[in-house]
């Protein structure tokens, strides 16, 4: 118990290191119609961070995700991207400010080809961005294969990779992804992990949310951990795989 | 074995689904009857007329034409019901008013102009109440320049005064419930309709108008054996500009930016406003285009027809329901298919039954098909 709140305490005395972090999320409260979700959570990610968000089911993990991105009911706190105050905005104007999301389910336009999917991608821009669609081509092999297939009739990871590369058409500074391991065959999941890796690499700002937290944990560069709604652990990624509490409560030891 | 086979899974079907058997039946029944009549043959049992009768070519040639004509009105009108419930998520009880809108407001337009500035001898309240037949204006779009302009001026402002009249419905009556359930959005659409329809009702009043006679058109008959098959200026203006439209919705949903975008909110309104999709903007464009096409169909109804009621809107969406829900709801392709399948249905009807069930007999086909294909024609392709 003492360890716990001791780590939660610690965490919020570090805030102030975070001041000049990409995404600031301050004692953000926020839920579903009346119903709250999360109570007070801090979180940041710095300029080419990688950091993911584990934490047993139901702990708000993607509530999180869909708060900073103007899903939910706005119910106290705030959240700063790119020193430009986003809290409450909705989404079609967040996009503007370089921030793209990933949902877990239902992230494709199934009807549409390939191509009209990432063309949707970058609808705010005046024309489809040659530079960003290539880029995406060359992440994504398999997209440029498939452009004129119907985006439904692609197995569950070339979908995955499409809804990425959708969110990548406008050169997002930082990308929200939500479970994008949920529901792949094994050897698939790895596969994007490598993507995501890829794509931070190459300077792009990552927030996840994984079910998968242990191959998460290893290969972000901070992780939170989220229960009931609420911070609780905050560390390196590895700090976080060797510590036993977190071990044993949230990654099955 | 491989006839054995065919012929268990033949029987198969039968035992699992009689259904079907009966419906086989029905149909082979009607073609054989069909093949009769046209011949003019007649079989009786134990002195019941039990198939055949008399039914000669050119009448049946021309309920064949009827039928593709309303089919393609059924068709132009479906597109903007189905786009409105797979874009705004309801089902449209106002679009058959809006069909009513648009041949009043287009045909009020070529009176106008037909009478100012042709025979001038009429004053525009008259003009605009529809008071007067229009072959006392010659209003045929054979019968000379006037004429011409008054109905093409007609026709555009049947389609741009529907749209006017659809988004300031869109704005008073639907936006401020935007979130709310399909079934609020729908009995809100019941209320818009009566008032639509009776706002009609008290401008022009109860008793339906009467444009052109026949006589004005320029027509082009074939003769047969039977009589004469025949089609006028009018009916073809029909065909020509709803296979265009047509074709135009089909290129600007394949091809253009917005188009995409519409098809991208039918198909997943939630991802849209994610990626930045102007949902709201989508919504108006949605109601334009399916507006101007509604109201295009009321007036080239009343130049098919040549008349048109108060009520008729509103009766006809009876068959654009079925033509849609036939073709699979929320595809526009469906409803385009759908049309014509309800509208050859309704017309065609008429070779086995009076004609007064004719319209049971379009219900009757929908009803089939959903048996046989439960999600309809072109089920699960989102406006695509």
């Amino acid at each position: 118990m003492s360890t716990e709140t001791g780590a939660a305490s610690g965490a919020a005395t570090e805030i102030d290191r975070w001041s000049e972090s990409l995404l600031q999320v301050r004692n953000l409260d926020a839920g579903y119609g009346d119903l709250q979700i999360l109570t007070d959570v801090d979180l940041d990610v710095r300029d080419g961070e990688y950091v993911t968000i584990v934490g047993p089911n139901g702990a708000g993990k993607s509530t999180v995700m869909k708060s900073v991105f103007g899903l939910t009911s706005h119910m106290g706190g705030t959240v700063t991207f790119d020193d430009s105050d986003i809290t409450g905005m909705p989404p079609d104007e967040i996009i503007y400010e370089g921030l793209g999301y990933v949902p877990q389910n239902n992230n494709i336009f199934d009807s549409l080809s390939v191509r009209e999917n990432l063309e949707m991608g970058a609808y705010i821009l005046d024309e489809v961005p040659e530079d960003a669609l290539a880029e995406v081509f060359e992440r994504f092999p398999i997209l440029e294969e498939r452009q004129d297939q119907t985006a439904g009739t692609m197995s569950g990871g070339q979908q995955q990779m499409l809804a990425m590369g959708r969110a990548l058409m406008l050169s997002p500074e930082m990308l929200l992804l939500d479970e994008p391991s949920a529901g792949l065959a094994p050897d698939l999941v790895d596969e994007m992990f490598e993507k995501v890796d890829e794509i931070n690499d190459a300077g792009t700002s990552i927030l996840m949310v994984e079910q998968n937290a242990k191959e998460a944990l290893r290969r972000c560069d901070r992780g939170y951990v989220l229960v009931d709604g609420k911070n609780r652990y905050e560390d390196s990624g590895t700090a976080l795989l060797d510590d036993e509490q977190v071990r044993r409560d949230f990654l099955g030891g | 074995m491989g006839v054995a086979d065919g012929y268990r899974t033949r029987v198969g079907v039968l035992v699992e689904n009689p259904l079907y058997g009966l419906l086989a039946f029905v149909g082979l029944y009607l073609v054989a009857d069909l093949i009769l009549k046209l011949g003019g043959i007649e079989l009786e049992l134990a002195g019941v007329k039990v198939l055949g009768g008399f039914e000669p070519l050119n009448s049946f040639l021309s309920k064949v034409i009827s039928g593709l004509l309303r089919g393609l009105i059924i068709g132009l009108t479906g597109i903007g019901l189905s786009m409105t419930y797979s874009i705004l998520g309801f089902a449209n009880f106002a679009h058959g008013d809006f069909i009513t809108v648009g041949a009043f407001i287009g045909t009020v337009t070529s009176y106008i102009v037909a009478g100012v500035i042709g025979a001038a001898t009429y004053d525009i309240g008259t003009l605009a109440l529809l008071k007067i037949q229009a072959t006392q204006l010659g209003l045929a779009i054979t019968g000379g320049w006037v004429a011409f302009a008054a109905i093409v001026l007609g026709l555009v402002v049947a389609g741009a005064g529907t749209v006017g009249v659809v988004l300031v419905v869109d704005r008073l009556a639907f936006k401020p419930i935007r979130d709310r359930s399909s079934v609020a959005l729908l009995i809100t659409s019941i209320g818009v309709a009566l008032v639509v329809r009776y706002l009609a009702n008290f401008i022009w009043g109860i008793e339906k108008f009467t444009t052109s006679s026949p006589l004005d058109v320029w027509e082009f008959s074939v003769t047969l054996s039977s009589g004469d098959v025949t089609v006028n200026a009018h009916d073809l203006t029909l065909l020509v500009l709803a296979v265009s439209l047509m074709l135009g919705v089909h290129v600007l949903l394949q091809t253009s930016k917005l188009g995409k975008a519409m098809r991208a909110m039918a198909d997943n309104k939630d991802l849209a406003r994610v990626t930045g999709i102007p949902t709201e903007r989508v919504i108006r464009f949605t109601w334009v285009l399916g507006g101007s096409l509604t109201g295009v169909a009321g007036y080239t109804w009343v130049l098919w027809r040549g008349t048109f009621g108060w009520f008729d809107g509103w009766l006809f969406l009876l068959l654009v329901f079925a033509a849609v829900i036939l073709g699979g709801i929320g595809s526009i392709y469906g409803a385009m298919a759908g049309g014509l399948v309800i509208g050859l249905a309704r017309d065609l009807s008429t070779v086995f039954i009076p004609s007064a069930l004719a319209k049971a007999s379009a219900f009757a086909l929908m009803i089939v098909v959903l048996v046989v294909k439960p999600s309809g024609l072109f089920a699960g392709r989102t406006t695509a």
